[in-house]
This record gives C-alpha cells, sequence and structure tokens, in this order.
C-alpha cells in the first residue's frame, strides 16, 4: 500500500476559531446541501461557513486550520469536510462525535480530535502550526506549544490517499497487480 | 485483566488474545448487511472504481426493508437497481419486498444472527443484535469497503455497565424503561456519556424476554450508543439454539472486565413514559401527556416490531376500535410475526379494531415512505425517535410510547395510560 510518508502532514495557516456544539447542518455548511446529498467539492466550497460567515471560502488559505472546542460537527455528515478538504484546511477539535470524526476522516481531511483545551491557545488570525501525524500544535503568535493525540498510524493511510475512495482505489490496484503476478 | 463483551467479540473476529479500547481493528464479521437504500450508492462508487467482485458475496445479506411498498417512481427504480447489484454481485442472500422484513429483525428469528456473533450493517439500529447476545456494528455508506474488502477500520469502543435492579410494574414495558434512561442521562443522574459507547446490561435480566431486549437496545442507540449488549440468558440460548442455522458460541463479559463507568437503575417504580417531540431525552410520566388528542398512530419499527410487541399492541385492541379521527398503522418486524398472527388470529384483532396493516420492515419510520403526517397533526408511536421530520411535515408533533400506551392511546383518540385501559 502507498506510504504515508511524503503527504503533507504538517499544515502551517492561520487560526479560524469556532465555539462548542457547532453542528454540521447549518453551522458547517447548509442543510439542503446535506439533504441534497451534494458531494462535489466545488459546488460545496462557496457554502461553507456560510450561514455564520458568508465569504468564509474566499479568504481562507490552503494550510489555515480551523480549530473548534466540544462535540464539533454532530451528524456523521461528510459534506462540510469534502469542502474543507478540497480547500487544503485542516482541524482540531477539542472532542467531536465519533461518527463526525470518522466522516472527516473517509473523506480525507488532516484532523485531530481530543485536543484538550485547544480554543484557550489560540485566538481567530493567529499563526499556527498543527503536525497531525505527530499531534504537535504551535502557536507562533503566542509562542506556545502543545502534544495533542495524533492521527492513529492506522488511519493515516486514508488520509493520505485522499479518504475511502482514493483508499478503495489504490487498494484495487494493488490487489489486480498482486492477482496478475 | 478481563475483556468486556465487545472487547471479547472484536478479540475473537481479529485473532486477539485481548483488545483495549481505543484500538484500531479489522474485525472479520460473520456476515455483513446492506439495506436498500444504500445498495444503489455502493455499486456506484464500486463500479467507478472497477471493482466488478466483492470480497465475500457468501457474507453478503440485502434486504429491502426501509421501502417497502414502492410509494414512489424512485422506489420502484431503486428495487430494479437493488435486483440487479444482486444478481452482478452474486449474493444470494437477497431478502427482497415481502421475503424477510426488517434486517434488525427477521435475522435473530429465523437464526441468521447467533450469540457471539459480530456483523457489519449500513445502518446503526443493527445495536439490535444485543438482544440476542451479539454485535452489529453501523458503518453507514463506508459499508462499500467492507463488500470490497471484507472489512474496515474499528476503533475498540470503552464499555459502560448498567445494572437493572428490581421487575417492572404493571403496564410499563422495557421501551418505557429506555425512555426513562434516556431522560435520566441527560439529567446526569446516570452520568453516562454514550458517544461511541458499548453499553452492557446486567442485573435483573431474566423477565426481558427477546423483544424486550431489543426494545432496549432502541433508546441508548439514539443517544449514541454503538453497541448495546445482553449477555444470553439460557432461555435465549434454547431460543438460539431452536432456530441456529450455524454453530455459535456465545460471549459474556469477564468478572474482572474494566469499564468506564458503571450505574444501577431500579426499575420498580418506573410508570409508563412519553416522549415528547424533539428527541427521546425529553421523556415524562404518562401523567403529565394523558389527554392529549392524536390523529396518527404507528406501531412497530426496530424498537417494537417483534410478535410480543405487537400480541401487547393487540391485547389492548381486542373487542375495541381505533378512535374515529385516528388512524393506526400496525407494521410487523418480519413477514414470519405476519404469518404467525395470520395463523393464531392476532391479525384479526386488529383488523377489526381498524388498524391498517403495513408489510413487514421500517413502516414509517423511514422518512415517512408510508403512512407521513401533515404540518399540526399529532402522532403517537413506537417509533425509535421523536425528531421532528421523522414522519413528513417538521410541522407535525411526535410523541413516543411503548406499544401497549400506543394501542390504548388509538383506541381513546388521545395520549392514554395503558393502565387504565
Amino acid at each position: 500500500m502507498a506510504g504515508t510518508k511524503d503527504f503533507p502532514w504538517l499544515l502551517k495557516g492561520r487560526c479560524y476559531k469556532l465555539g462548542h456544539n457547532v453542528s454540521h447542518a447549518g453551522g458547517v455548511i447548509p442543510d439542503r446541501l446535506i439533504t441534497g446529498r451534494e458531494m462535489d467539492p466545488q459546488k460545496l466550497i462557496p457554502h461553507l461557513f456560510e450561514e455564520s460567515d458568508p465569504g468564509f471560502h474566499q479568504r481562507a488559505r490552503a494550510g489555515d486550520i480551523i480549530v473548534t472546542g466540544r462535540n464539533f460537527g454532530m451528524g456523521p455528515k461528510m459534506n462540510g469536510y469534502i469542502a474543507m478538504q478540497a480547500l487544503g484546511l485542516g482541524l482540531i477539535c477539542e472532542s467531536m462525535p465519533y461518527l463526525a470524526y470518522r466522516a472527516a476522516i473517509g473523506c480525507g481531511l488532516r484532523v485531530l480530535t481530543d485536543c484538550h483545551n485547544v480554543t484557550e491557545l489560540c485566538e481567530t488570525g493567529d499563526e499556527i502550526e498543527v503536525d497531525f501525524q505527530s499531534g504537535q500544535f504551535i502557536n507562533r503568535t503566542r509562542d506556545i506549544r502543545k502534544e495533542y493525540p495524533p492521527l492513529p498510524e492506522a488511519l493515516q493511510e486514508i488520509v493520505a490517499l485522499g479518504g475511502n475512495t482514493g483508499w478503495l482505489k489504490q487498494w484495487w490496484s494493488a490487489s489486480k497487480q498482486g492477482a496478475g503476478a | 485483566m478481563g475483556m468486556t463483551a465487545v472487547e471479547k467479540v472484536l478479540a475473537r473476529k481479529t485473532g486477539r488474545a485481548s483488545l483495549q479500547p481505543g484500538e484500531v481493528v479489522y474485525p472479520d464479521p460473520d456476515f455483513i448487511m446492506i439495506h436498500d437504500g444504500l445498495v444503489r450508492g455502493a455499486k456506484r462508487e464500486l463500479d467507478s472504481l472497477g471493482i466488478d467482485r466483492l470480497a465475500r458475496p457468501d457474507k453478503v445479506v440485502m434486504v429491502t426493508d426501509h421501502e417497502v411498498i414502492y410509494g414512489s417512481p424512485r422506489a420502484a427504480e431503486f428495487g430494479v437497481i437493488n435486483r440487479n447489484a444482486a444478481k452482478a454481485w452474486g449474493v444470494k442472500q437477497f431478502f427482497d419486498v415481502g421475503r424477510g422484513g426488517h434486517g434488525h429483525i427477521f435475522p435473530m428469528e429465523s437464526g441468521m444472527l447467533l450469540p457471539g456473533m459480530f456483523y457489519f450493517d449500513n445502518d446503526r439500529h443493527s445495536t439490535n443484535a444485543g438482544a440476542i447476545g451479539a454485535f452489529g456494528f453501523r458503518i453507514g455508506a463506508e459499508i462499500s469497503r467492507v463488500l470490497a474488502t471484507g472489512t474496515n477500520w474499528v476503533t475498540v469502543p470503552a464499555t459502560l455497565r448498567l445494572v437493572l435492579k428490581g421487575k417492572l410494574g404493571r403496564g410499563v414495558y422495557a421501551r418505557d424503561v429506555g425512555f426513562y434512561l434516556a431522560r435520566l442521562i441527560r439529567q446526569g443522574t446516570i452520568p453516562f456519556e454514550m458517544d461511541y459507547r458499548a453499553l452492557e446490561f446486567a442485573g435483573d435480566l431474566d423477565s426481558f424476554d427477546l423483544a424486550e431486549r431489543a426494545a432496549l437496545c432502541n433508546s441508548p442507540t439514539e443517544l449514541g450508543a454503538y453497541g448495546v449488549f445482553f449477555p444470553p440468558s439460557e432461555r435465549i440460548l434454547a431460543f438460539a439454539r431452536e432456530r441456529a442455522q450455524h454453530a455459535f458460541a456465545p460471549i459474556y463479559p469477564d468478572p474482572d472486565a474494566s469499564y468506564e463507568k458503571q450505574a444501577t437503575l431500579a426499575i420498580d417504580g418506573i410508570e409508563p413514559q412519553v416522549a415528547l417531540p424533539g428527541e427521546i431525552q425529553t421523556s415524562v410520566d404518562i401523567s403529565e401527556a394523558v389527554g392529549q388528542p392524536i390523529d396518527h398512530a404507528f406501531i412497530g419499527s426496530c424498537g417494537s416490531g417483534m410478535y410480543e410487541d405487537l400480541a401487547t399492541a393487540a391485547s389492548f385492541l381486542k373487542g375495541r376500535r381505533v378512535a374515529p379521527n385516528v388512524r393506526l398503522f400496525v407494521a410487523p418486524g418480519s413477514e414470519r410475526t405476519t404469518r404467525r398472527m395470520a395463523a393464531d388470529g392476532l391479525l384479526n384483532v386488529l383488523v377489526e379494531a381498524g388498524a391498517i396493516l403495513l408489510p413487514a420492515g421500517c413502516g414509517p419510520c423511514n422518512d415517512a415512505v408510508v403512512g407521513p403526517l401533515h404540518a399540526g397533526e399529532v402522532s403517537i408511536s413506537t417509533a425509535s425517535n421523536s425528531n421532528a421530520g421523522r414522519f413528513g411535515s417538521k410541522q407535525a408533533r411526535l410523541f413516543l410510547g411503548s406499544p401497549a400506551t400506543v394501542a390504548a392511546s388509538a383506541v381513546a383518540g388521545a395520549i392514554a395510560d395503558p393502565r387504565g385501559a
């Protein structure tokens, strides 16, 4: 299977801070795109955080990191994470419901959860760095460093391959080669 | 250190001597279940990648339960897609319309799902497996990876243990316990965080038969539990042995297993419960809801669709009529139950009372594909939850109760205490 070594696990960018209990429907992306099962990143991107922060997608830059409080992304939905991944963003949360975390990984999003009190260590606009493979968090603006639980090794391959579909594609190609050898 | 039930079954299915919560593992399932609404997406995804064969078609179980009566051209189209997928994939265990019933009920009745088993399912109410002493893990749309490769990653859940003490009073059923438990968890009286936990029941469980155990798997699932488990009693084991399609080995938690938290729930004094519109944690004692007029009632769903649930409901409908302004829908959990009720006369009791019989499956509980409500209407049902919009209009008000409470209410035309019926 593909190695995960060359994948850019370290993101450097600006912090975009959110509070606790942000639900996926409405809080991350409008409900109509979820119920409409819209999965096309280009169609989702203009609507990311649209209800709380219109125009977010125009200001966001690849490498920026969304930092949230507890219980982020309620509901096992993928639509918002597809948009975040396509924009090259990262996500670190004080906590996420397990199925929300699983959905984010399935979209190939660089994501950390169980980052205890991380919202106390940064503000929107701070220059921050997160290494999703090691769990290291650095706030350059405030000179703060912290270690958080990294993305489990077993799941890194899924993220590095761009999510579930990318993983399956790689797996199928490898198993066909194996069968032909 | 001993293991909890979920740790034990996952250890067995991964060939490990022991496991800890938080570990990522790849269990080898006893079977893989996919329901009618998800087949199209999985087939499209695998087709787009050129994946034209499944890892273990012999383990795949396809079930038509979410939309049994095609109420729309789209549903009829899905039916064709599903039948073609079964053929293309070589899936022999295909329980299409009228062939099995609700995928979280009939496999226990038919001896397909047995104590100690583990399986993958796209749907979260696979937690019902705990009724017979097994685990079914919800994997959502990632079922496509299970179909293609035979497994998928799973994080070993932490386990909570709830000890039930006492005996239920007259007119009080397992669904009432579930609603009451949800309320106590919301209040913090039982300090459980349920997200992605396995919940083990213990204590005075002998009076809980298979149907009551399935009913009690329901509420924890709504609170986020990923697995619910009852250690199988002698009666459950005898039930399983009578119909087992395979050899099986039950599992029990070790006496020195390590739990995240434990609590005790006294069930003696519980009153019949009614969950208010919105979420099951809002349940109240029935005295606070009695008299609320209703337009619609439904008995069935994964939580209350077994023969015993319908027999309880029938005992409140026998010789009575559903109130003139109420429409009562009944969806048995399995074709087997429908046949049994036809044979022993219970169907006649329902029909004579004016109930409308639906085919075995989810009934209105799946996006109200049958029997929906209009804005402003009121329902009481045994559905798995009372979220706004579950039965159609978001402006409809959905109450929940036990099969007895729903049947008594359908007769009264308003929410009624089954103890007075």
